[in-house]
């Protein structure tokens, strides 16, 4: 039973992945307005370009990448890869709405406010963008993250990713009502249910975590996938 | 219906025989509930309704009080008992090699083996020297109160007709005592060679019994003789008839010995995965291209399993494992077990499924258990089954970082 990943690419995949970068090649300035962090398109730093080279953020006026061609939409950064832009690439200085930069601390006093498991959900963020993944919200499939090879326009996403930390009930997924609905809509789009379930160690402070000392949260990773034992047994006997 | 009307039932009895061809129709009958259009969940109570509710109700039950025909004498014959909460085979009918377990030289069956053969017409169940109904051995086999029986039943009866042999979950110290019983009574020379065999092959000491039995050492001296012979390939002059046996005997145990151990060393591989399950990307161009900036935010790692931290795994739930699955082309024998392909771990409806850190705390145990009895085995993966609402059944298997 090794556990392979899907992988299914698209049939359009229109143009050469390789030719871009896995990071923003210049420099951005974005306003954090709560929610998300907003790029403005400029002359020397196009927001489109920021889009391809990493699949970071998504366009106010668009299902995808900024395409609209209204010379007004903006890119919309999620949380986590705003900070990974702004605080580990540094190739985005965010300010707040009054025009202050702000900083590593201050950008998560505000993430904190916005969603209380935000450094669980960087830390998986993290962990997924380092082994060269993708990131996409995963709202639409009803979990954290989605996953995907090389992008949404390349690939149809491998995974759902689910966060699970040791302050909220981590037990709710694992209730069967739970486990079977998500997966079975997962299922049916080729993807599987990836489990993160984020450890600290006893005295890791989320409200004061620094870049350094988020290496005290380590992951474990579990996948469940609906095993079919009738189509499993026949194939046995075939043999 | 009194005397007079005597001949008039007569008759009646006769035409109510089959013909021969009417038997072979009737014989292999299959029936299916009709189902058409979707499933309505409220109650109209219109007239149309009840009518159509009044032809489904007719329906069912021309459906069921059809005739069954069957073999005369085509079933097995078990009688239930109440204390041992098991089923005593009186009379074999077909192949019983993957149901049922030896007590005292009795065949016996458990209460989901008897059944689900009841139910599927091979049994024919006894109680206080009386045949018991389908619906009375639900009551009877499953007890009057809730318990995990109905679903060890369910689950026993659907991964059966998918074609897998179920058995109930063996530890290897359950394993030990049932040989025992069976030979306690005095080893035969049989007896002794076959441990002898598991002794050299397996490294398994022979038990006490067994050596203090008197063919022990005869056994051990002729099968080092024979040992000698293999070695230098010569052959002895004289052979007695006795001794052919053994050889025989020997050959064959030889060959069913080294398979599972081979199986299971492939098995433990796939058991033990320390590793992410999601570095596929790493060797991506794009990866290697970009190595250094994504090795600065490689931040936060994966959960390292250590062996020794003991940590409070003493508060997590204790899976319960329930069956063993071994398939049929794998020559199973109830009498030696090989390693089953899963073990099955029941979920309730309303039980949680099992986290991260209990299947690891399952999966540890069954391979510590596992390691005292034969170091080279490994533990079968765990198939997690979850029994619905519904009493649908789905299996799932964990795949774990």
């Amino acid at each position: 039973m090794e556990f392979k990943a899907h992988f299914k690419r698209k049939r359009k995949s229109f143009y050469n992945f390789n030719k871009h970068a896995a990071f923003p090649i210049c420099e951005y300035k974005g306003i954090l307005n709560g929610l998300a962090v907003e790029v403005v398109n400029t002359e020397q730093a196009s927001i489109a370009s920021l889009h391809d080279n990493g699949g970071y953020g998504k366009g106010s006026m668009s299902r995808g990448g900024p395409i609209s061609g209204n010379p007004h939409e903006t890119l919309l950064l999620g949380l986590e890869e705003a900070c990974l832009l702004a605080y580990f690439l540094e190739a985005l200085e965010i300010s707040d709405l009054a025009g202050n930069t702000l900083s590593w601390t201050g950008f998560l006093q505000v993430a904190l406010e916005y969603d209380t498991q935000f450094v669980y959900k960087l830390a998986a963020y993290l962990y997924l963008k380092a082994k060269n993944w993708i990131i996409k919200s995963g709202i639409k499939f009803g979990g954290d993250f989605l996953i995907y090879k090389q992008g949404p326009s390349h690939f149809h996403a491998s995974f759902l990713v689910i966060v699970q930390n040791p302050s909220n009930d981590n037990s709710s997924h694992f209730v069967a009502k739970n486990l079977k609905g998500v997966q079975r809509v997962a299922e049916t789009s080729d993807k599987d249910v990836l489990l993160l379930n984020v450890k600290q160690t006893q005295e890791f402070n989320p409200l004061l975590v620094t870049r350094e000392t988020l290496s005290a949260l380590t992951i474990e990773e579990t996948v469940i996938r609906r095993f079919n034992y009738t189509s499993f047994v026949q194939s046995k006997q075939k043999q | 219906m009194s005397g007079a009307l005597a001949s008039v039932i007569e008759i009646q009895t006769k035409n109510s025989y089959l013909s021969a061809a009417e038997l072979i129709v009737h014989r292999h009958a299959e029936v299916e509930s009709p189902r058409i259009g979707l499933k309505r969940t409220n109650v109209e109570g219109s007239a149309a309704e009840q009518e159509e509710l009044q032809h489904a109700y007719a329906n069912l039950r021309s459906v069921l009080s059809t005739r069954r025909i069957e073999r005369h004498t085509g079933r097995a014959i078990a009688e239930w008992h109440k204390d041992q909460q098991a089923a005593e085979v009186l009379r074999k009918d077909g192949k019983f090699e993957s149901f049922g377990f030896n007590r005292q030289g009795k065949l016996y069956l458990e209460y989901y083996e008897a059944l689900f053969l009841l139910e599927l017409n091979r049994l024919q169940l006894e109680y206080c020297q009386m045949i018991v109904s389908v619906e009375q051995a639900y009551l009877l086999l499953l007890g009057e109160e809730s318990s995990e029986k109905y679903n060890n039943y369910l689950v026993y009866s659907a991964l059966s007709r998918a074609g897998y042999i179920v058995v109930r979950h063996q530890t290897a110290c359950q394993d030990a005592p049932t040989i025992s019983v069976k030979s306690a009574a005095a080893p035969s020379s049989e007896d002794c060679i076959w441990a002898l065999l598991e002794e050299t092959i397996s490294n398994k000491p022979a038990p006490e019994y067994i050596k203090a039995s008197h063919y022990y050492v005869t056994a051990q001296s002729r099968m080092a003789d024979l040992k000698l012979q293999i070695v230098n390939q010569t052959h002895p002059s004289v052979e007695d008839n006795s001794l052919k046996e053994d050889f025989k005997f020997d050959t064959r145990k030889r060959r069913a010995q080294s398979e599972p151990k081979e199986d299971a060393a492939t098995k433990r591989v796939k058991t033990r995965n320390t590793e992410s399950l999601i570095d596929n990307l790493k060797t991506e161009p794009n990866y290697t291209k970009f190595k250094e900036i994504f090795e600065r935010f490689d931040i936060v790692q994966l959960q390292q399993d250590d062996y020794d931290v003991t940590e409070d795994y003493s508060d997590l739930r204790n899976l319960n494992i329930s069956f063993d699955l071994h398939l049929h082309n794998e020559g199973f024998r109830r009498s030696a077990p090989k390693a089953p392909t899963f073990s099955v771990v029941i979920v309730a409806t309303d039980e949680p499924f099992p986290t991260h850190n209990e299947m690891i705390k399952c999966q540890r145990q069954q391979h510590s258990i596992l390691s005292i009895s034969s170091p080279t085995a490994g533990a079968p993966p765990l198939l997690v089954i979850s029994v619905s609402e519904s009493k649908q059944i789905q299996a799932f298997l964990y795949y774990m970082s």
